[in-house]
């Protein structure tokens, strides 16, 4: 039945929590005659518009978050579009028409650069007038504009379709369904407008129209948008609830994989109301402030090297060993037959393009072999690190959305247990019910074209300052790592090299060089003795070793005076000991280099010079790479420091992280847009020495004193060369007005420092020290070397709290 | 510019009259009893009002430091030294730059102090002294009709001192000195010189910094240290090599109320409010205080404590 659009009053509004003055009714030409919608809109001014589009069967209330937080500098315009919220109730609308629409009311009411923002079944009407409409930029949350294949219709939507009549407009079912699935506080404002079986025809037009297959009447144009979006080249963010049950992380996959390039927020507790979520508005800002400033940069060039499996066909039928580990050696030959059968046993249980995988391997032949069968699907390895710890992994693991995971028999069923990949399909090396095979499989794999774009790869962090976090890297930032490795590690043209690291085994189809894994632990780089790596290489030349300082410790000290040749030794993770560096010099006999470089960016620098330091104190990291950019900047803002100062160290290079996976947010905490181009902010500080980069220790780390900040590593070093012992200097207190303590490691708890051990330390500190204490010094799973003073800073407050 | 002092007896009295003569200020004291020989020495009582302001009658500005610091005073005796004495000065003052010095225990909830600002005066526990010190302060705030910098300085030390130095050295060498949890809390102090030298800057701040007016401002060295170290330094400035003993400080607190209710007479070994104010952190946060009076402490603790051995090596306490 015909009914105006009515808006609501304004105390009604204000009953809502919505400014009333947003509230305002436009009517605008169609083909079809005049239509009048409901609109609340931040009102002109800035210049750019951020139009929103709500789905089914929700209206432009779901927006509030946007409308309120975006800031001053983009005004927010979001419609109830026809027969949903406030609008005009009139004829059921198909999905083209909507299209039509949205392009009608967008060109007649809006003017200046226009960002699309959608949710749910909005998204394919966004989508659909992105064509018309040219957006800037584009936001999509928790919506579709595909069924992903081999997905059901989501449970939801089919049984509310089966009984549409009765479940969404009889009776308030769908409406109070899907409110439900927010906070409580949102609830009446969104069934508000849908009170009556009158007022609900539109959502149940709106479900009857979503098109369920080839015959629906919207099919073709549902068909036309996935095709827009394809040829959509701006920024886009996808903003993602993880407990969306209608639109879950399979969509989220599917639109990852139609549109490469996005930036994800997926929040792992939100659900399908994800517009609703709290800092949404916040994050919009801050995205579209660096979207439109410095988009995603992909270096002319770039594109053209494509990925690493197109040198894969050079090793065909290469008997040439690539990795020997403690389980045995895998030739070229081997792991391009083995991976395409687990390849085609992947696709063959579904594996598409773009889905992502949980590695679940421990580090073997096999990881090597079901790595690169994921990369030949396109799909997009979650290397899953067990040193972080099982819950940690969990996390993580989760997180990543994965839908597939390859194990063996005992992680897959841990990993079952701990429900760390729910609902994904398990594969593994083995015959086990439930489980795909990937040693068998009928004929050879689809090839797959694979884009510097697309994701190569999600790893993680070593969470030794924090928590581990998931750093995503597309195939065009591997390739340029590969050549940046290349030259650092020695291996132009192939070689051997061996690593304590177990995951730097996957660098070894990259770089096309043989990796020689030692029999440790992953999580016990200091039990690699001189007698493990003489075995590990066993007469083989190796290029170079590329070792944590754990282990070179552990090599040096059981040497006993013998000699193991590798030219090139690179020693990971700062801060390292002069005397680690000269006893892996003498072991060696050949070169050490300390090389900075971290999981989001690795490497940066050359390593070369260890043993020098500079005027400010701190360790040389060797000269910028070619091709890296660095800046220095202030603490305290993104100023850059005057020459021969030190601050907080900026990177950015072709082979750097595209993000932390999913997590925008966290991407954007850790960048700055210098000079049109983003830069990673390191977390670590330090400065320029006559082209070296000297290394001061992690930002978190910086003892924040009234007489300025200090670089904790600037306040150990004196002391340390004093005393002999390692030490680490901690701030207590407010930041601002810490005063400075001093742990010298012991194998006892925290207690405070006799004066035999006290004195010398104040005497041999460049700054005033008001506590000195013995104790543990609590360092990193993946190295074991680096300290925790973050956690060491806390148990000295609460010892020198008192109580 | 003549300046009224009172409780020029005491540690800093005799510092901050020290350092006003040395800048070229007359300096007027106030006490109960002639002590000196200096004609500028006007005695009477500080709880009599009208003596209090006859002797500031021809002064530019106050400094006031009397007060009664015991371990367990009677209240009336604490109420009339801290509270009524401070009125009057307030009082005779009438408007002219007045410096007023309080105590952070003022503000001492029994929780640790790490860095931490000058909060309200709002001591409400049974120690009478600190009591009587925070209605005192909260007085002059409330009632300063003229330029008054309240100034809080943190345990005060160096030669001569008998509060500090003086008990640590007596318990000492009667075996009788006991740490908490090993003396682990973290404490600042002042030397007095610097205690002397911010009194003074305070003066002066009282003509020509309105922000630093009517609000109490912690002082201290700002450079804290163990108390079992500063123990064990201050002992061993006077040539003690003693290994005091610890015991856990819930229980010292418990001692502490035992004592006090023990003690029927005279000063207990021990009052529950030492025993908590040893027991946590004392440490501030000194910028706002060291940015409005635009004062830094000059000695410093280790050059104190170099100070204290020199003088020690001369004079034993008391």
């Amino acid at each position: 039945m015909p009914q105006a659009a009515q808006a609501p009053s304004a105390i009604e509004l204000e009953a809502m929590g919505l400014d009333p003055t947003w509230s305002k009714l436009v009517t605008f030409e169609t083909a079809s005659g005049p239509v009048t919608w409901h609109v609340l809109d931040t009102g002109a001014g800035p210049t750019t518009t951020v139009l929103c589009v709500h789905g089914n069967p929700t209206w432009s209330y779901l927006w509030r978050e946007l409308l309120e937080g975006l800031g001053p500098n983009y005004r927010v315009v979001a419609v109830d579009q026809s027969n949903m919220g406030y609008s005009e109730r009139s004829h059921p609308r198909i999905l083209a028409e909507r299209i039509d629409e949205l392009i009608a009311f967008g060109t007649t009411y809006l003017d200046g650069p226009l960002i699309l923002a959608a949710h749910d079944w909005g998204g394919p009407v966004a989508v659909g007038a992105a064509a018309a409409l040219n957006p800037v930029a584009l936001i999509l949350a928790n919506t579709a504009v595909a069924k992903p294949k081999g997905v059901a219709v989501p449970p939801l939507i089919a049984a509310a379709r089966s009984v549409v009549d009765l479940s969404c407009r009889r009776t308030p079912a769908f409406v109070r369904g899907t409110a439900q699935m927010t906070d409580a506080r949102h609830r009446r404002g969104l069934v508000a407008p849908y009170r009556t079986p009158e007022r609900r025809e539109g959502v149940a037009q709106f479900v009857a129209d979503i098109p369920l297959g080839p015959g629906d009447p919207s099919q073709a144009a549902l068909e036309h948008c996935a095709e827009v979006l394809a040829g959509l080249d701006v920024p886009t963010l996808l903003w993602w609830g993880g407990k969306d049950p209608v639109f879950h992380d399979r969509f989220l996959s599917d639109l990852r994989r139609r549109v490469p390039h996005a930036d994800v927020e997926r929040l792992g507790d939100v659900g399908h109301l994800s517009p609703l979520a709290s800092g949404f508005g916040d994050l919009v800002g801050r995205w579209l402030d660096q979207a439109l400033l410095a988009p995603h940069g992909v270096a002319p060039g770039e594109l053209e090297l494509g990925s690493i499996l197109d040198r894969f066909a050079a090793h065909a039928g290469s008997t040439e060993v690539l990795y020997r580990g403690p389980e045995g050696a895998l030739s070229w030959a081997e792991l391009l037959d083995r991976s395409a059968t687990a390849a085609a046993a992947l696709q063959a249980a579904g594996l598409e393009p773009g889905e992502r995988v949980a590695m679940l391997v421990p580090p073997s032949i096999e990881l090597l072999v079901a790595t690169c069968a994921v990369w030949r699907c396109g799909a997009v390895p979650v290397v899953a690190d067990a040193s972080a710890g099982l819950g940690q992994l969990r996390r993580l693991v989760r997180a990543a959305g994965t839908t597939y995971a390859i194990g063996t028999p005992v992680t897959l069923r841990v990993a079952q247990a701990l429900r760390m990949v729910p609902g994904a399909s398990l594969a593994g090396f083995c015959s086990s019910p439930g489980v795909v095979d990937l040693r068998h499989a009928e004929g050879p794999p689809m090839t797959v074209a694979t884009s510097s774009m697309d994701l190569a790869a999600v790893v993680h962090t070593s969470g030794a300052t924090g928590p581990a976090k998931a750093v995503a890297y597309r195939h065009g930032a591997l390739l340029a790592q590969r050549t940046a490795l290349e030259d650092l590690l020695g291996l132009s043209g192939g070689g051997a090299f061996t690593t304590s690291f177990a995951a730097f085994m996957l660098l070894a189809p990259v770089l096309e060089a043989r990796c020689l894994r030692p029999d440790i632990e992953v999580d016990a780089p200091s039990t690699l003795d001189f007698d493990t790596m003489a075995s590990t290489l066993s007469g083989d030349a190796v290029g170079c070793a590329w070792l944590s300082p754990a282990a070179a410790a552990a090599i040096a000290s059981s040497a006993l005076g013998r000699h193991l040749p590798i030219p090139t030794t690179l020693l990971a993770g700062a801060p390292i000991s002069s005397t680690l560096v000269q006893a892996m010099e003498a072991v060696t006999q050949g070169e050490v280099l300390a090389p900075w470089g971290m999981t989001e960016c690795l490497p940066i620098t050359d390593g070369t010079a260890p043993l020098l330091s500079g005027p400010l104190g701190g360790s040389s990291t060797g000269a910028l790479l070619p091709g890296v950019s660095l800046k220095v900047l202030e603490l305290d803002d993104d100023r850059e420091v005057q020459a021969g100062s030190w601050g907080e160290l900026v990177v950015a290079t072709a082979w750097s992280f595209d993000g932390y996976d999913q997590s925008v947010r966290r991407t954007l905490d850790a960048t700055v847009v210098l000079d049109g181009v983003a830069h990673h902010r390191t977390g670590d500080v330090g400065y320029l020495d006559d082209g070296l980069v000297i290394h001061l220790g992690r930002r978190a780390h910086v003892l924040f004193t009234p007489e300025g900040p200090l670089a904790s590593v600037a306040v150990e070093q004196p002391i340390e060369l004093v005393l002999g012992r390692r030490v680490a200097a901690v701030g207590v207190g407010p930041k601002g007005t810490q005063v400075v303590v001093i742990v010298v490691e012991d194998p006892g708890g925290l207690a405070l420092a006799p004066a035999p051990t006290r004195d010398p330390v104040r005497a041999a500190s460049t700054v005033s020290v008001a506590a000195v204490l013995t104790g543990r010094l609590p360092v990193d799973h993946r190295h074991q070397s680096k300290i925790d003073r973050a956690a060491l800073a806390a148990a000295a407050t609460t010892l020198l709290e008192g109580r | 510019m003549r300046v009224l002092l009172t409780g020029a007896t005491s540690c800093l009295g005799r510092a901050v009259a020290q350092a006003l003569r040395d800048r070229g200020d007359e300096v007027v004291t106030f006490q109960r009893h002639r002590a000196g020989r200096a004609p500028s020495d006007r005695v009477g009582d500080i709880t009599n009002a009208p003596a209090v302001r006859s002797a500031a009658v021809d002064c530019d500005a106050l400094v006031h430091l009397a007060a009664l610091v015991a371990p367990r005073p009677r209240w009336s005796a604490a109420y009339q030294t801290n509270v009524v004495g401070t009125a009057n000065v307030l009082e005779a003052a009438a408007g002219r730059p007045l410096v007023h010095v309080s105590s952070p225990s003022v503000a001492f909830g029994g929780h640790p102090a790490t860095g931490e600002v000058a909060l309200p005066a709002r001591y409400q526990g049974h120690d009478r002294y600190t009591r009587s010190k925070a209605i005192a302060e909260r007085w002059v705030l409330d009632h300063a009709t003229g330029p008054v910098v309240v100034l809080r300085p943190h345990l005060v030390w160096g030669p001569g001192d008998t509060q500090l130095i003086g008990r640590i050295i007596e318990r000492a060498d009667q075996g009788r000195l006991v740490l908490p949890d090993r003396g682990r809390a973290l404490i600042d102090t002042t030397y007095v010189d610097d205690a002397a030298s911010a009194v003074v800057a305070g003066l002066d701040r009282c003509f020509d910094q309105p922000a630093a007016w009517g609000r109490p401002l912690v002082v201290s060295g700002g450079d804290p240290r163990t108390l079992a170290e500063l123990v064990e330094r201050i002992l061993s400035a006077y040539g003690r090599t003693i290994e005091p003993r610890t015991i856990p400080a819930p229980v010292l607190g418990v001692l502490g109320a035992t004592f006090e209710r023990l003690w029927l007479r005279g000063e207990p070994p021990l009052t529950h409010f030492a025993a908590r104010q040893l027991s946590v952190a004392h440490w501030f946060d000194q910028r706002q205080t060291r940015d409005l009076l635009g004062w830094a402490p000059r000695v410093g603790i280790e050059e104190g404590f170099a100070r204290l051995a020199r003088y020690a090596s001369s004079n034993e306490p008391r």
